[in-house]
Formats: structure tokens, sequence, C-alpha cells
């Protein structure tokens, strides 16, 4: 499932309705809630955010939702990966029985949207594609990880850690709990605790979490760009931030193409 | 030429396009589709006073061209990269052949570019070889993710690909522009991945590699590879209109790319007429990078750093001389044309 694995997650319990019948059982704000967590996943980010969701229809337990994306030339398997988080999210919700995704002004929007309502694999449709779904969500999520390292790796150094501080920490170490808007950083075997700005771990460890790069307490906070440990020498961590610039630098140059691209086909403005 | 702050910049537009997507052209529906996509790119990143009406964007002719490029753009001297497609355009889209027709009116202000594909096997070679005979070509741009016939692409490292470059090293074709980048629909786009330049940049060191639009959206891949190989440049096209709608994108992308390519490796291109040079130059030579970007990355985005891509190193790989350059300009017929000769007088800012 193509979700966005939120940092503060929606329980479907609390969204939508419950499950009697004969009033509008499903709120529009609650499928919106549920799209937000489906992500552009080349570009990292919402496709809420990205003003991608053109329209929600509600009819009874009957939900269709349009998505049109920046050029109709988008990757399909992008495409694809949106258009399952779309109907997994949105159908997870109580009260919805059906989910109809479309996909106007795509050049495989018909065969993407046909595929994912009827529920058949990626494989099955778009036989001669070069990688597997799986292994292209992989690579993505992989590189979004790293991304996200940037700004955590930053956040630290700003809380006033050093690079063998920073190349040791253990998901033990940090506790997203301790603030609305800090977490705490355990520094020193715990002699010391420093707090950070907690956004940019927070979204780092969702996505680290997801990777398998840091699952438990034990792990490393932070690895390179292939997913190895830091040596905890100044000149390495140094070297990972560049490289984990340079990563967020990517998904922003290609945001920046995308939105351009957005705002001149579809009339939205994003920031 | 552009006036930077009373210094004489020389620029060399190292990616201009001549081509003709008129319907009665356009022989396949991919043909339709890349120039409409062609247009998105136009749409999306020109200011909206200057953007063109897609009737003349289809095809608008050589003097519309020279005025555009050096009466109106500052540019000196530009280079032809050429989009074969021809199974989608009856004459073929932008063709080295199409590409002559102007460029042999003003030799001294062109460089024309080949290509090759190497599906096409021994005619591809004699391709090759007529284009060197009668044009003197010093450079090819490649897409590797052209369609032909049943295939979507192919790779530079390949075998194919090798005794095409050979052959290239073998005639002097020194300088190779894979496009490597934006998707265009309806080309595949994982053909556009940039880790074959690596190898074919290895085994030829004798030839220089200038990815086009620097591996969008594969600029970290890029990066890593132009880090590693001296002879594997940056060619800015794309890249460069971020310096009109989204300035401070384009600063720190410019950061990115002189920590990790180097000032030495990167070439300015318009893309014309993709965006066009008149306002896409100015943007591109106000962009600063702040206090806290020149410590991030260690780089200065300089004049005369700036010097360097916008013209010096182009004329490094295609051996231009650009003070000869200048007083050739003093005189030439695009100068007389357009009352630039002052513009390259002695008495003229240096």
């Amino acid at each position: 499932m193509e979700t966005r694995d939120s940092a503060d997650p929606i329980d479907s319990s609390e969204a939508g309705s419950g499950p009697e019948t004969g009033e509008p059982p499903v709120d529009r704000e609650a499928i919106r809630q549920r799209l937000d967590r489906v992500d552009d996943p080349e570009l990292n980010r919402s496709i809420v955010e990205l003003q991608y969701v053109e329209s929600i229809d509600v009819d009874g337990g009957d939900v269709t939702v349009t998505f049109v994306l920046p050029t109709a030339w988008c990757s399909p398997a992008f495409a694809w990966m949106m258009a399952t988080g779309i109907r997994d999210e949105v159908g997870a919700l109580p009260g919805v029985s059906s989910v109809t995704v479309r996909l106007p002004d795509h050049m495989h929007g018909d065969e993407i949207t046909t595929g994912v309502n009827r529920g058949r694999s990626f494989e099955s449709v778009f036989e001669d594609a070069d990688d597997g779904i799986d292994a292209v969500r992989r690579k993505l999520d992989e590189k979004a990880r790293f991304a996200r390292q940037y700004g955590a790796m930053r956040a630290l150094q700003e809380a006033g850690l050093d690079p063998a501080q920073i190349a040791t920490l253990t998901r033990g170490d940090v506790d997203l709990e301790f603030g609305a808007d800090v977490a705490a950083v355990s520094v020193r075997g715990g002699a010391l605790t420093v707090t950070a700005d907690r956004e940019p771990l927070a979204e780092y460890l969702a996505k680290a979490r997801e990777t398998g790069v840091v699952t438990d307490a034990t792990d490393r906070l932070f690895a390179d760009r292939d997913g190895d440990p830091l040596d905890p020498t100044g000149e390495t961590v140094e070297d990972v931030l560049h490289d984990a610039r340079l990563a967020t630098s990517n998904i922003e140059g290609q945001a920046t193409i995308c939105a351009s691209l957005h705002e001149s086909r579809n009339d939205v403005t994003l920031d | 030429m552009y006036t930077h702050n009373g210094e004489d910049v020389f620029v060399i537009d190292g990616h201009v396009h001549l081509w003709d997507a008129s319907k009665e052209n356009i022989v396949h529906e991919g043909g339709e589709q890349f120039i409409q996509c062609f247009y998105d790119y136009h749409t999306g990143f020109t200011p909206e006073e200057e953007q063109w009406d897609m009737e003349t964007y289809r095809k608008y002719g050589s003097e519309r061209m020279v005025r555009d490029l050096f009466r109106d753009g500052h540019v000196d001297m530009g280079i032809f990269q050429p989009t074969y497609l021809t199974d989608f355009y009856d004459e073929g889209f932008n063709t080295t052949d199409q590409n002559a027709e102007l460029a042999e009116v003003y030799p001294e202000r062109f460089v024309l570019n080949g290509s090759f594909d190497p599906r096409d096997g021994d005619e591809g070679i004699e391709h090759l070889e007529r284009l060197k005979d009668e044009y003197d070509i010093q450079g090819v741009k490649l897409y590797t993710a052209e369609w032909r016939g049943d295939s979507k692409g192919w790779r530079l490292d390949s075998e194919e690909s090798f005794r095409f470059l050979e052959k290239c090293a073998e005639l002097g074709i020194e300088n190779i522009h894979p496009h490597k980048g934006p998707t265009i629909r309806p080309l595949n786009r994982d053909a556009f991945d940039v880790a074959d330049v690596d190898d074919a940049a290895t085994s030829f060191p004798e030839l220089n590699f200038v990815v086009e639009h620097v591996g969008f959206p594969r600029l970290d891949d890029f990066c890593h590879i132009a880090t590693q190989e001296t002879n594997v440049y940056g060619g800015l096209a794309v890249a460069a209109p971020f310096a009109q709608n989204r300035p401070r994108k384009f600063a720190e992308m410019m950061g990115e790319l002189l920590f990790w390519v180097g000032e030495d490796n990167l070439l300015f291109g318009s893309d014309y007429a993709i965006w066009e040079p008149d306002w896409l130059i100015p943007a591109v030579m106000n962009a600063e990078l702040t206090p806290e970007e020149r410590a991030e990355y260690g780089v200065e985005l300089s004049p005369e750093v700036k010097r360097k891509f916008m013209g010096e190193n182009a004329a490094r790989l295609y051996d231009i001389d650009i003070e000869e350059k200048k007083r050739q300009f003093r005189d030439d017929e695009i100068s007389r044309e357009f009352g630039l000769g002052d513009d390259y007088s002695e008495a003229s800012a240096d």
C-alpha cells in the first residue's frame, strides 16, 4: 500500500462516520485526510499538498476521486502508485463501499485507472515495464529517506551536536514525545540531553522506519546513501551531509519542474 | 555580447534548435505529443508576456531565430543540437541537414552538431561519416530514449554504442551530448537513466560527455558521475530557466553543480526555442548565492564563474578562440545586419 507514513497518523476509527446507512455515510474531510497520506513518490510530498486532487464525489458509499498530474507523460509507474494509494486509503474508511479513481489527461490514464479500479497488478497492465512496481517504489523511498536525513542532521547540528555524536546516535537516543515542537536527544551516553527541532527528525524517522533502516532502539539513527552506518570521524559525516543535501536538491529541483508544468497546464498555484 | 556590470560576457549558447513541428510534417501522433510537451515546458518557465502562440512555436523559421539569438538575445554564437525524431516527423524534427541551411549562411556564428543512433548499424556509421565529411561536425547530440520501431531506447554503454563512439574518436568528433533529463512524452523515462554515461566516459577519456539537462530527475546520480570523471560536463538547459521563476532554487542548484561538477565543466544553453536568451541570460547572470550557501558549498557564483559557463567552457570544447571571434564579429554579416559591430570593438569594456 502506497501510503504516507505520517509521524502523526490518522486513526481510521476517528475519521468518517459510523456504519449506519441512510445518512451520508462518509464525510469529505475524512476522505481528504486519507488522501493527504498518499504521496507523489518522486517528489516525496502529499498529493493534497501538491494540488493533484481535482474532485471528490460521494454518492452514498461510492466514492470517486479524480486526480490530475503536472504532465500527461508523468511516469505510469508513479501514477499507478498514487492511484493505488488513493484506492486503498479511501477504501479503508468506514462506510466506503467502493472507490473509483479517475486520471484524466494522462497518456496512460485509462490503462492505469481501469487496472487500479479492477485490482489488477501493474506488471499485468504494463508488460514491458523494466522494473516491477515494488522495486521502483523501493528506490524512490530510499532516496526520500536519504533526502529527509539532511533536515534531521541539520537540526542536530543546530542543536549543538558534533559530527561524531551525530554519527553514533541510535534511535533510542531520540525522544520524539518530549514536546510538541521539540525532540529530546540524549548524548554522551545519557550524561546530557539536548533539545532539537522535532519536525525534521519525525519526518526522517517515519521514512527510516518504512525503509527498514531504523527499526530498533539500538539501530544507528543515520546511514549513508546506500543505507550503511556512518563512520564517526567528522570528515565522513560532512560528506554524507553534502550527499544528503544533493538528494534534497534533486527532489526539490524536480518538484520545481513539476510545479511549473502543473501551474501552466492545470492552472493551480503552488508555493 | 552581454554586458554585466560593465563587463563583457561572450555568450556561446550551447543548446539551440531550429525545428519544424508544422502539422504537415507530423506523421505519427508522437510528433504532436512531443511538440505539445515542449510547449508545456515553454509556458511553464516563460514570463507570461514573453510566451509564444502555438502556431509560431510549431515553426518559427530561420529569420526569427537569427533575430532572437543575435539581435535581441545577447548571444554571440550558438551550438545546434539536432533532434531527428524521423519516426514522428516526415522530414525530421530538427536534423543536422535542416540546421545546416542556416548554419552555412552564418558559419562563423554557429556550431553544427550531428547525431547518431547505434540501432542504425552500418548505415548509421555511414551517416556519421557523411556528416563529418560534409559539415566537419565536432559534436553529436544523442537521444538514448528515442523510439525506433519496437525499441524504446538504447544505452550509451552498449557494444553497438561503443562502435559509434570509437568512430567519433577516430573522426575527431569529440563532444558527445546525451540528452539525460526530463522525460519527454512519448520517450521512455528509464532510457534517460544517467548510469550508462559513467562507463562510456571511463572508456573514452579522449571524448567529452556533456550531459544535457544535468540529468534531472537524476541530478544526484549525474553529480556523482561528474565528480569522478573529468570528461563529464553538465549542460544547463532546463536548469537555467529556474533563474526566472524560481531564482532561489536556481542559486541552490548552481551551488550543488559548482560543488560537485565544478566551474570548468558547466555549459549554458537556452534550449531555444523552448526558452529565449533575451530574458533568460539576464536572469542567469543576476543569480547570486547567499552567504550561507557560499559557506555550505564552499563555492562562488562570481562573474568569472559565470563567464566560464556562459561561453569560455564551450569555447574550450569546440576550439573557439574568443578573442579571435570578437575581432571577426566587428564586421561580420550578422553585426552589419543588426548594427552590432561596436559591441566587439577594442574600446568596448573588456
